[in-house]
């Protein structure tokens, strides 16, 4: 059996994203560098495995899958022992609604946020502010509500941690980092800052904080 | 008990909801929630749907909200021997089937929904279009249905050799596009023709196309 092999750069949220739930299922991977600033993920031997041509992919021992929040699941999947995919269905129903919570909610408003930084970052492309201002101020608006739950249950789900809130910590920590400090720790949101506090405190992110790196063994 | 849905009849995700109740012949009460009259954003709903959005369900007393999370629950809890959903224990089809449901999330979902929000919504509230903006998500759309166009012409559906959710997710916003923005998104691309064709035929479909 070939080690699972993941294609991407260290410092995409989408790549962090995915080796969080390798870590926490503590799944050996091989970490293959695709050169971003080299377009290497435009290239045809690329697009074959990934015909959107984004990072990441895995290739496990020969099955090729993409997008990371798929990937998650997979892994998950594949190791139930690490329970990150409630079984009992009205809290697998539950899960489901914060895994599209996260995405409708969180991921929507905060990519426009991320592409710009990345368009400044990469290409030297300044945005206009006022459209970026309004999204922050959407995901800010998004992030009231997240107190509301969080102040009734330990996690996105329910009271258990599940593939959910593993799925916002990158781009969480991204924001708070690069983007506006205090959006996840702000005292007027205290649940939020709780639960983003322990977040980043599971061994799962601190093993790759400086980027992300292979694991042969745990 | 009926399933009940919280919803408003043309919404895009309440007819998502109620075409997959039609698909596994669930029967619903459809509660209206009209967003014109803002009924979305009144307290009481927002007991139901914290972030002020349609639909919301409330099946025997079990309530939950987001469209295809409820599309889900749908079929565990009513879909014995449906296929919509693949069976757990084959984790590869499974995995296929997740990598096609965030496929249509990240990159079908938002442009085809500010498209439509362009070129039908605006104009309906006599706001003017975005010009820029409809060329940039045309453009955007365009590119992700060229992929389409290829994954479909190595397989029969977006996940595999199976028709699953996944591919009816896509609905809502492919008829819209279609029908009322009169968009050509699929005559060019045999193979996306050939699966729109088929999935917007099915009886489900045509029962809530214009409302669920």
């Amino acid at each position: 059996m070939a080690i699972l092999k993941l294609y991407g750069w260290p410092e995409s949220t989408a790549t962090w994203r995915v080796a969080i739930v390798l870590h926490e299922a503590k799944v050996p991977f091989e970490f293959v560098n695709v050169n971003i600033l080299n377009a290497d993920y435009k290239t045809p031997e690329y697009l074959e495995k990934q015909p959107f041509g984004q990072i990441p992919y895995i290739d496990d021992d020969g099955f090729i899958l993409f997008e990371s929040r798929a990937i998650g699941r997979y892994i998950a999947a594949e190791h139930p022992e690490s329970k990150l995919i409630p079984t009992d269905p009205k809290k697998h129903a539950l899960f489901e609604q914060a895994a599209s919570i996260e995405f409708a909610n969180f991921d929507f408003n905060a990519d426009p946020l991320i592409k710009a930084l990345a368009r400044k970052r990469f290409l030297g492309q300044d945005s206009d502010q006022a459209p970026l201002d309004a999204k922050m101020e959407t995901l800010e608006g998004r992030l009231d509500v997240y107190e509301k739950i969080l102040a009734k249950q330990r996690y996105i789900a329910g009271d258990e941690i599940t593939l959910a809130d593993l799925f916002h910590l990158p781009r969480a920590q991204f924001i708070e980092t690069y983007i506006k400090s205090g959006v996840m720790t702000s005292s007027s949101r205290p649940h939020v800052a709780r639960w983003y506090d322990e977040l980043l405190s599971r061994p799962s992110w601190k093993a790759f904080e400086g980027g992300v790196k292979g694991i042969l063994e745990y | 008990m009926p399933f009940k849905i919280y919803g408003f009849p043309p919404s895009t995700c309440t007819r998502r909801v109620a075409l997959v109740c039609k698909e596994l012949n669930v029967p619903y009460e459809l509660i209206p929630v009209s967003i014109p009259k803002g009924e979305h954003k009144a307290p009481e709903y927002l007991k139901r749907q914290p972030f002020g959005v349609v639909p919301a369900i409330d099946d025997d007393g079990f309530t939950m909200f987001e469209s295809r999370p409820v599309a889900r629950y749908l079929v565990a809890k009513y879909g014995k021997g449906s296929t919509l959903v693949p069976d757990p224990k084959d984790i590869i089809a499974t995995a296929k089937f997740e990598q096609a449901v965030s496929v249509e999330n990240n990159h079908f979902d938002e442009p085809a929904g500010e498209l439509f929000l362009q070129l039908v919504i605006k104009p309906m509230r006599g706001l003017p279009k975005d010009e820029e903006r409809v060329k940039t998500l045309l453009a955007t759309l365009n590119s992700k249905l060229d992929v389409y166009e290829m994954v479909l012409a190595k397989q029969p559906y977006l996940g595999g050799d199976i028709l699953t959710l996944a591919d009816l997710f896509h609905l809502p916003w492919l008829y819209g596009l279609t029908e009322k923005a009169k968009l050509d998104l699929v005559t060019s691309r045999p193979n996306v023709a050939r699966w729109y064709q088929e999935i917007s035929s099915r009886p489900a479909w045509q029962a809530v196309k214009d409302g669920a």
